[in-house]
């Protein structure tokens, strides 16, 4: 097996602390990710999502005008959207469970608590890379699916119940 | 006559829609991320960051005692420090203010007036353990759990008054 199989990936980074993007590039690149770009936040990102093609994107959550919740809604929802589809980890000290079961409803496909580790970080990207979500769309939401377990005894068709919507039919 | 049609959620396989790396890159991607070398190499990588890390804490910690009652500055350079301390080296720093960063925002959830003294206290704690952490945490340690207990009880005499 030759190559990092990272030669040609290019990845973004959206972190308003400069110190922070500096080891995150740093940890890339040492798992040989050269084409990096950076953002300090998440109307810059939107721009350079728009100008450069991004493979990954590792976001923050709180930044200024635009912190990376509202960030990875518009990548996957705006009508003019490059890629829908990019994965996105969010990377956050706010790690109340209400703040994570928000990133995951804006649509990110992997949360990453501070302090990072490199072993931490490595651990998202090989989940993304081995094993790529299905995305959903329904009324409210769109992005990976968010029930990442798999019940092998589960025999009906709905796991929930907005799964589904009524159609009222009046005759 | 009314009748219930459901309407299910479109799934979008991930073979459907653009992938991140091919399948040959992928696996290759995997390898190397689990391959000790690179694992030896990102270590480096951080280690030759900490320098850089710990000066920037300490001018966070500059700021955080500078801020004095301007509480959302003090959440703010409090979560900074959180965010990268232990990164940085700096385990009990990062503790401590994750505790003061958590007695915050969990004040603010339940609408209740913080207690100026309690974070006067830790930020207290937090310049000082930045300054003299040198690996050796025991005492760090014992006053970051004092601090835990005392804004657990802080936490819930608020949530019951």
């Amino acid at each position: 097996m030759t190559g990092t199989g990272f030669e040609t990936l290019k990845a973004l980074i959206v972190e308003d602390n400069a110190h922070m993007r500096t080891l995150l590039r740093a940890l890339l690149n040492s798992a040989g990710i050269k084409e990096i770009a950076e953002a300090g936040n998440g109307v810059a990102a939107l721009t350079l999502l728009r100008e450069r093609k991004s493979d990954l994107v590792l976001s923050d959550l709180a930044m200024k005008p635009m912190d990376g919740l509202e960030f990875t809604r518009r990548v996957r929802n705006d009508e003019h959207s490059p890629n829908p589809f990019v994965p996105i980890i969010m990377i956050s000290g706010h790690t109340e469970k209400y703040r994570v079961q928000a990133a995951r409803d804006a649509g990110v496909t992997e949360f990453l608590a501070k302090p990072i580790t490199a072993h931490n970080l490595f651990a998202r990207i090989t989940e993304i890379v081995e094993r790529p979500r299905a995305f959903v769309r329904c009324d409210n939401y769109f992005g990976p699916d968010r029930r990442r377990h798999q019940l092998d005894d589960y025999a009906g068709p709905w796991r929930r119940k907005d799964d589904f919507q009524q159609e009222v039919d009046v005759r | 006559m009314k009748t219930a049609v459901k309407k299910q959620p479109q799934i979008i396989a991930p073979d459907v829609y653009p992938q991140m790396m091919s399948k040959p890159n992928a696996a290759r991607a995997a390898h190397t991320l689990r391959s000790a070398d690179i694992a030896v190499k990102a270590q480096a990588a951080m280690e030759a960051q900490m320098p850089a890390m710990r000066a920037a804490i300490l001018g966070y910690v500059e700021e955080l005692e500078k801020a004095q009652d301007d509480m959302t500055l003090v959440f703010e350079k409090a979560h900074e420090i959180r965010g990268f301390a232990e990164t940085a080296g700096l385990v009990t720093t990062g503790r401590i203010a994750d505790i003061l960063c958590r007695y915050m925002d969990d004040m603010e959830r339940i609408k209740k007036p913080l207690d100026v003294t309690l974070v006067a206290l830790n930020v207290s704690a937090i310049g000082r353990a930045a300054r003299t952490e040198d690996g050796n945490a025991t005492m760090g340690d014992v006053v970051a759990a004092e601090l835990a207990a005392l804004v657990a009880r802080r936490l819930a005499d608020a949530s019951q008054g």
